[in-house]
């Protein structure tokens, strides 16, 4: 039963339109299936995915964490100054985690007990933090790139070969981040479908007075989902920074549209309770082929964008509909 | 006094903001608040004013309504105004103008209200995809700044600013006289009860998202006279200090709560707030913690369980 919901329609719908947009691309857009390609869409997709857990949890519960590009900047930043500034990587990256939990927890804290939209507390706990941010570097953010981050994103990178019981196996044509997404990505679809914390989420997106009742503590799960969104922005900020080489405090820009996309291309429903993270990794690889074709096909920035918003919105309205008031009664 | 707050109802902590704001203001420039610039002060405010008011009517008709799409519409305006009408057409008397920009008012609030309300796709996934495609457009139609505007235009964001702010507040008095407005306000409230009792929710909450462009439009009208010209970078910023100043102003995210004249506040105290920053000469980087930092505080103050507490504290009646 719990791997029938897995794959309710959704994404199959999701999984054919990737294959429609890949053939379009192919038909259309010359050297579209090529290896290079394929890997700069996988890379551009696993980044993608990093940044879209949090908002696949935030939806999940109903709310939405528009703050995620806020931090992605942020860790993006801060990373890359600690670093330039002699600290050793581990300790930087649990700085940055540490501090992008604790603006987490207070978005999702301020926005439970206080019974607040959490789309106004995380856009001005969001807009509070890049302002802190751009004040502290000026605006001229500098710092350093782990060379490690860089190889383990970079577009032209390989992985192996590995030897395993004696068989030599790769290299394979892609970096390390994009399997390492792909097996994290299946341990959150199981973390939320097995444990506690991710049956007590779908409960209380699904039907809070009635998950409160079963002794769901609102608040508490409420900190932990919007910590946990803004960890994963943080890990996304980390991972730009070796993917673009240098720090960029607005570089998460872009995220804010593109993950709530992904999300809700990837089935999940903005009232909470329903969808999984398999739908926001396909709706991910969707959209980043949706963006490489219309580039492909010689449209400008501006008209690619408007295209992004046209189609979208037609994808949201052929399967991602709200019930009717009258079914709701 | 008791009696008076009760009467601002949500919008009572945007109006006391706004009180002190002034004071701080007119302390540290008077010059700049004499009775005789109120004109030039209302030309520079008026934008973030009617993107604040234009985001109230979808946020009021509840279950997630939200026009993130106006910035850029107001900026798509103010484009299309100076390109296609101003210097292609050369047409300059405000009966074409006006007419024409309301116009477009109304169909982007068609537009979003169809994919929002009627398609039912969630409002904020609606609009923005208009968003994206308003400012897509934008700089699509003018890639750089360019133009100029007739002087009646220019005039109205200064001593004639006042007009198009006092005929729209008459057109919401006479809303608020129409059955439409109860209808909205109870859409906004619980859509379910509404709907039983036999109003058409769907058609309310696309009259919503009309008014939103409808005063939107007015609003790319004041950004044109306060630029003097087009740009198409101007627009997308206003989204966030229109939604931000709309739950200032006591507008509940939630719907049904709230009004145009708390919105107005909520963006007047913005506008305060981004004005003593100025003058403190502080860098655009404080200036964006402020707007966080205020937008968050706002909303705790206004939230109801802090409300609830205050009233306590300070022995009123519930």
């Amino acid at each position: 039963m719990r791997l029938r919901r897995l794959f309710t329609n959704s994404y199959f719908v999701a999984v054919v339109l990737a294959l429609v947009i890949f053939l379009i691309g192919r038909w259309q857009v010359p050297g579209f299936g090529s290896l290079f390609s394929i890997r700069a869409m996988l890379v551009l997709t696993a980044l993608l995915a990093v940044a879209a857990v949090g908002q696949t949890l935030a939806m999940l519960l109903g709310g939405i964490d528009l703050s995620i590009p806020f931090v992605i900047g942020f860790a993006n930043v801060v990373a890359a100054q600690l670093y330039g500034g002699g600290l050793p990587f581990e300790q930087v990256f649990l700085i940055v985690i540490g501090f992008a939990a604790l603006i987490g927890v207070l978005n999702g804290i301020l926005s439970a007990s206080l019974g607040i939209h959490p789309l106004i507390v995380t856009l001005g706990v969001g807009t509070f933090v890049q302002g802190a941010v751009l004040e502290w570097t000026k605006g001229f953010p500098g710092g350093r790139v782990p060379a490690f981050i860089n190889q383990f994103v970079s577009i032209g990178a390989t992985l192996g070969p590995y030897e395993v019981f004696g068989l030599e196996i790769g290299p394979f044509p892609f970096p390390a981040v994009v399997p390492v997404v792909l097996i994290g990505g299946l341990v959150i679809v199981l973390v939320l479908e097995w444990t506690v914390y991710g049956r007590q989420l779908y409960a209380l997106g699904s039907n809070p007075d009635a998950a409160r009742l079963a002794l769901v503590r609102p608040v508490f799960i409420w900190g932990v989902t919007y910590a946990l969104s803004a960890i994963f922005a943080a890990i996304a900020g980390v991972l730009l920074l070796g993917f673009t080489g240098s720090a960029f405090a607005r570089v998460g820009q872009p995220y804010l549209f593109q993950t709530i996309a992904a999300v809700v291309i990837g089935g999940t429903s903005l009232l909470g309770g329903r969808g999984s993270y398999l739908g926001t990794l396909i709706g991910a690889f969707v959209l980043i082929e949706l963006n490489t074709v219309l580039i492909g096909l010689g449209l400008n920035q501006s008209l690619v964008q408007a295209a992004l918003g046209v189609v979208i919105v037609i994808l949201v309205a052929v399967y991602g509909r709200e019930a009717a008031v009258r079914a709701r009664i | 006094m008791l009696r008076f707050s009760n009467a601002l109802g949500e919008a009572r902590f945007a109006f006391i903001f706004v009180i002190v704001l002034l004071i701080i203001n007119i302390a540290v420039s008077p010059a700049r608040f004499r009775p005789s610039q109120l004109g030039i002060m209302l030309g520079l405010a008026a934008p973030l004013i009617y993107a604040a008011i234009a985001a109230t009517p979808p946020i009021l008709s509840g279950r997630g309504g939200i026009d993130v799409s106006i910035g850029p519409f107001m900026g798509l305006v103010n484009v299309i105004l100076v390109q296609f009408i101003i210097t292609d057409r050369g047409w300059t008397e405000p009966w074409i103008i006006v007419p024409l920009v309301l116009g477009l008012g109304v169909l982007s609030g068609l537009i979003n209200g169809l994919l929002a309300a009627i398609i039912r796709i969630p409002p904020i996934v609606a609009t923005l995809g208009t968003y994206l495609i308003y400012s897509g457009l934008t700089t699509y139609i003018m890639p750089a700044p360019r133009g100029s505007i007739p002087g009646w235009l220019a005039s109205l964001s200064q001593e004639t600013s006042i007009i198009p702010l006092a005929l729209l507040f008459l057109v919401w008095w006479g809303i608020r006289r129409l059955p439409y407005y109860e209808q909205l306000m109870a859409t906004g409230g619980d859509d379910r009860a509404t709907y039983s009792s036999g109003v058409n929710v769907t058609g309310v909450r696309v009259g919503a998202y009309i008014l939103g462009g409808l005063f939107g439009s007015i609003g790319g009208l004041a950004l044109t006279a306060l630029l003097g010209s087009g740009d198409p970078t101007v627009g997308p910023p206003y989204t966030l200090t229109a939604i931000a100043g709309a739950a200032l102003g006591g507008v509940s995210l939630a719907g049904g709560r709230g009004g145009l004249f708390g919105a107005m506040l909520g963006a007047i105290a913005i506008f305060l707030l981004q004005n003593i920053l100025t003058f403190l000469n502080v860098t655009s980087f404080v200036l964006q913690m402020a707007y966080g930092f205020v937008l968050v505080v706002a909303v705790v103050l206004n939230s109801a369980a802090v409300q609830a507490r205050l009233t306590r504290l300070l022995g009123g009646t519930q």
